[in-house]
């Protein structure tokens, strides 16, 4: 299931590259997003999947599940991602950051009950987040053309592929167990509904206010995705735009 | 979630600039300056106002605007965030935009702010970017969050050369609002062959939304 997304991931991104066949303006190409109507498209498409499948599931979840058990399946879906977290940690030569995720993951499925729980935040053991995209970022990769992938949002060939990499990556894919594809399928789902619940009233007020929902999500993408890389650490003065 | 190239903890990012560590000492951090003198006063003030329940919605709406207007210099960031539209834009239409743009961000920045009354702020440094041009760093945080989370990352750029300090834009968690102003107006003119009557009609929509909101 998961190498089967993996491959999905790639095939998205080829696809889009493929399937972008109208000529960028300049506009497009000062904005290094050679491919936007395509990906206008692809964003259309995707918020459809959201309003017709993935929201009704959403607001089922928020009926079905209390707040604190939402809370745990976050925790615990988020504790099964630190592996991968610490490898590219590592990758990256981030040695406390890579230790700091080590203890919380060591902690959080002992004494937190697999991830359950979060005892690791009550004692002052930092979280982070950190990816392959991020880790090619930091050895010096491009970031490429911007990318509106379908079902995953916004992405770049750069992060497409950490996100494939990660699947690699991640111990638990090499753990197969008897019907572990509904392990797979499982964890998917409930990443994805995690992720759009925890996101719900974001989106909503991105949409709200914007004049331009695709320009700012890449905006807002970019400028994230670039305060990830940087580990939260200032950016740098002179990197600015002048005013 | 961290299986995706955005991950919860840049949702929860976003989620902080638009409802929106300074573990290293920057490069260039300053000794205190009247930047940081100017965003302390300044901000920890605007946040009293919005957290002032004592006033009814409309006075403290009316005042926070002021105040608001008297800490920014609107039309420097309105002429930012057309980009590159800007030079084509007759005198008349620059005007225009201004108005709607001013009308649109206060709505927008009290819908932002609103979110961190009660909180304190705190500034952390400062880097110079030019004698008058200073990015201040601070930290807001809430005396109630008991979750152990990092306190949240709010920067400001401070000009100074019109004689006294205006705030032209804001970052949250790494996030520069007129920047991503700009981005979003720009890529609106494009697809709207550069009209920028659209785009100030658009914008007094969205203002009128959130007011009503």
């Amino acid at each position: 299931m998961r190498v089967v997304r993996a491959l999905a991931i790639g095939f998205c991104g080829l696809a889009l590259t493929a399937c972008a066949t109208a000529p960028a303006t300049p506009e497009m190409l000062a904005n290094n997003d050679p491919y936007e109507t395509t990906n206008r498209d692809t964003l259309k498409f995707n918020g459809k999947i959201d309003r017709y499948f993935v929201i009704p599931t959403v607001a089922l979840y928020f009926v079905l599940v209390p707040e604190g058990g939402r809370r745990s399946v976050h925790r615990f879906l988020e504790n099964l991602s630190l592996p991968t977290t610490f490898v590219n940690d590592m990758l990256q030569g981030e040695l406390k950051r890579g230790s700091q995720t080590a203890s919380r993951f060591l902690v959080n499925t002992t004494i937190g009950f697999g991830g359950f729980l979060d005892p690791a935040s009550r004692m002052k053991i930092p979280d982070h987040g950190e990816d392959f995209g991020q880790t090619l970022a930091v050895w010096g990769t491009q970031e490429g053309s911007y990318l509106m992938l379908p079902f995953l949002g916004p992405s770049n060939p750069r992060d497409a592929f950490g996100l494939a990499a990660d699947i690699g990556l991640d111990p638990t894919t090499y753990i197969h167990f008897e019907q572990h594809i509904w392990w797979d399928a499982g964890r998917e789902y409930f990443t994805i509904l995690d992720l759009r619940a925890q996101t719900y009233q974001t989106v909503q007020g991105i949409q709200r206010s914007s004049v331009d929902y695709y320009a700012s999500l890449r905006s807002l993408y970019r400028q994230l995705r670039d305060n990830e890389i940087r580990n939260g650490r200032p950016s740098k003065a002179e990197d600015l735009p002048d005013f | 979630m961290r299986t995706y190239p955005i991950s919860r903890r840049a949702f929860v990012a976003m989620s902080s600039a638009f409802t929106a560590n300074l573990l290293l000492v920057m490069p260039a951090m300053a000794a205190a300056n009247p930047a940081e003198d100017f965003v302390q006063d300044n901000i920890h003030k605007g946040l009293e106002l919005l957290n002032n329940k004592q006033l009814p919605a409309d006075q403290r709406r009316a005042q926070f605007e002021t105040f608001l207007l008297g800490l920014t210099d609107m039309k420097r960031i309105a002429d930012f965030t057309l980009g590159q539209y800007r030079r084509s834009a007759s005198p008349a239409d620059l005007a225009a935009f201004e108005g709607a743009f001013q009308n649109y961000a206060v709505a927008v920045y009290q819908s932002y702010f609103a979110k961190y009354a009660g909180q304190t702020l705190k500034v952390t440094g400062s880097q110079t970017r030019a004698p008058d041009d200073f990015i201040v760093a601070t930290q807001l945080v809430d005396p109630n969050d008991k979750s152990g989370q990092q306190p949240l990352e709010v920067d400001f750029r401070v000009r100074t050369d019109s004689g006294k300090p205006v705030v032209v834009d804001f970052s949250v968690a790494g996030i520069w609002l007129a920047l991503e102003e700009r981005d979003q107006f720009t890529a609106f003119l494009g697809q709207n062959n550069g009209n920028i009557h659209t785009l100030n009609s658009h914008l007094s929509e969205l203002a009128k939304q959130f007011r009503n909101s």
